[in-house]
């Protein structure tokens, strides 16, 4: 975990997410994350684990301490600056979010398009990044068409338009059956493999153990364990 | 740039066809309300027009008492040519005032020379305002000197309650036409937000600015807005054309002036796709906020 380096990639210092006088979504919670690692946090309904990915991707703000991301203190943007920082992270969420009426190779093309990206930009790299997901035979399908690990690996393409040094993936197993689950974990790990840090809420605990990277357990907005393991 | 015009008119296109229905009560609205309010408009400034230029037409007499001094015909025009909203002063002396009248009348010179001649004398007053006529009756007959003082004020009051009428029309009925196609173009773009929420949630996953994701729908705004005044521009020309139509069938009254129907319609679409703009802007400053 590096706890001598002296600039982690992310860093969350005593940490406390209040929504109301009695309702804490984390209370005090430290954490390093160095660049190139892959984290899963773990722990029931209400722990704090997506509490702990929306304060990065600044969908939710620390009430007390701070959080820093490549030495971008997060408490500090203005609502201006997060689309900038959401171009430096792909987010990957539980549902997918796909849209329905357009084809897989649209669903990327669209969030490119969204971000700036020209029309030959487009056509250019959408078929890259379907490769990267192994998804590009059913670039021409329908998100219907699809099967869960499929429609999720063409929201994991989505994440990589903008070639980010994060990946952030909330219960991205959360909706498969643990056969695509497994593809999807190993999808991660390719991504991780390349370079990037990823993190992952899940309560996939079969899948977890599996893949045997850092493991970061939270129970009532508190870390109870840390550890890192690398069986595999 | 191009390519991302391209983009972000074809997202305000897909928003309008969500929810073509609204889209189209929006328009609707929109278009009653400037059609309306310009009418109205319209219609108070050639009245208006009209009215400035009758005093002109309809010259004010004013008579004096009968046996005033040279001297006192020379002071009292003069004095009148000072009260505010006079433009001219004539004096007409009562043997020429007597002649145009059995003229006008088509008398018998003989029955005329027996009469006698019955006028005063006087001036003719031109006034430089409409609105300023009953202050300057008022100040004229105060003069000890004049006897009397005529001019249509009927005619004038008739003009001013018609064009008041025309005013509180325009501003009440136009006004709330406009103000329910305000709070209907709102409606039509939160309704799109709430349509296209998934899009929205994608674009701001992946970074999209804040202007990108509301340039679609302030798009939206403006073409709906935009779109009411050219169809309020349009029944307003059909309308000029059916009263033109009335008006030159009728020999008393003459013709219309000539309807600006361009300057119109880039009035009113100008007004309609600001109006647009504002109202789609407040509907998505909340909504659309990054969090």
């Amino acid at each position: 975990m590096n706890q001598g380096n002296p600039s982690p990639f992310i860093q969350f210092s005593d940490v406390t997410v209040r929504y109301s006088e009695l309702v804490y979504g984390l209370r005090k919670v430290s954490l390093r994350i160095e660049s190139g690692e892959f984290l899963f946090f773990v722990g029931r309904t209400g722990a704090g684990k997506s509490t702990m990915l929306k304060l990065l991707t600044r969908e939710a703000r620390a009430s007390e301490g701070s959080v820093k991301l490549a030495g971008r203190e997060l408490e500090r943007l203005s609502d201006h600056d997060v689309p900038g920082l959401r171009r430096h992270m792909g987010i990957v969420p539980q549902d997918f979010a796909l849209l329905p009426r357009k084809r897989v190779w649209e669903n990327v093309a669209y969030a490119m398009r969204a971000v700036g990206h020209s029309k030959r930009d487009v056509r250019r790299k959408v078929p890259e990044i379907l490769e990267q997901v192994n998804i590009g035979y059913r670039a021409d399908a329908f998100p219907h068409e699809l099967s869960g690990g499929e429609q999720q690996r063409v929201a994991i393409a989505r994440a990589l338009i903008n070639d980010p040094p994060l990946l952030i993936a909330d219960e991205p197993t959360g909706n498969l059956d643990p056969e695509h689950s497994w593809e999807i974990v190993e999808l991660l790990r390719n991504l991780n493999d390349k370079g990037r840090t990823v993190l992952v809420a899940s309560h996939d605990m079969l899948v977890i153990e599996r893949l045997g990277k850092r493991v970061v357990r939270m129970e009532h907005g508190q870390i109870v364990e840390d550890r890192s393991v690398d069986l595999a | 740039m191009l390519d991302r015009l391209d983009f972000l008119i074809g997202e305000a296109l897909v928003a309008m066809r969500r929810n073509g229905l609204m889209a189209v009560a929006a328009t609707m609205t929109v278009a009653m309300s400037l059609f309306l309010l310009g009418g109205f408009g319209y219609a108070y400034y050639q009245i208006k027009r009209y009215a400035d230029a009758l005093p002109g037409r309809f010259d004010m007499r004013v008579y004096l008492v009968e046996g005033a001094p040279y001297e006192q015909i020379t002071a009292t025009a003069q004095a009148l040519r000072e009260i505010p909203g006079v433009k001219s002063v004539n004096w007409i002396p009562k043997e020429k005032a007597w002649e145009q009248f059995s003229q006008e009348k088509g008398l018998d010179p003989n029955f005329v020379k027996d009469l006698g001649n019955p006028l005063p004398d006087g001036y003719k007053v031109i006034l430089t305002d409409l609105g300023l006529a009953k202050e300057v009756v008022a100040k004229i007959q105060a003069r000890p000197e004049v006897d009397s003082v005529q001019y249509l004020q009927a005619e004038q009051e008739i003009l001013r309650q018609a064009m008041g009428l025309l005013r509180w029309l325009g501003l009440v009925l136009g006004g709330l036409l406009f103000g329910i196609g305000g709070i209907l173009i709102y409606n039509a773009i939160r309704l799109t937000v709430v349509s296209r929420r998934l899009e929205i949630r994608i674009m701001r996953l992946v970074g999209s600015s804040g202007t990108t994701i509301q340039i679609p729908f302030l798009i939206e705004g403006v073409v709906q807005g935009a779109l009411g005044g050219v169809l309020a521009s349009g029944l307003l020309y059909a309308c000029d054309l059916l009263v033109g139509h009335a008006v030159e069938s009728s020999f008393m009254l003459g013709s219309l002036p000539p309807y600006p129907a361009w300057p119109m319609m880039g009035l009113l679409c100008a007004v309609g796709a600001f109006y647009g703009l504002v109202c789609s802007g407040i509907a998505v400053r909340r909504p659309l906020q990054y969090r």
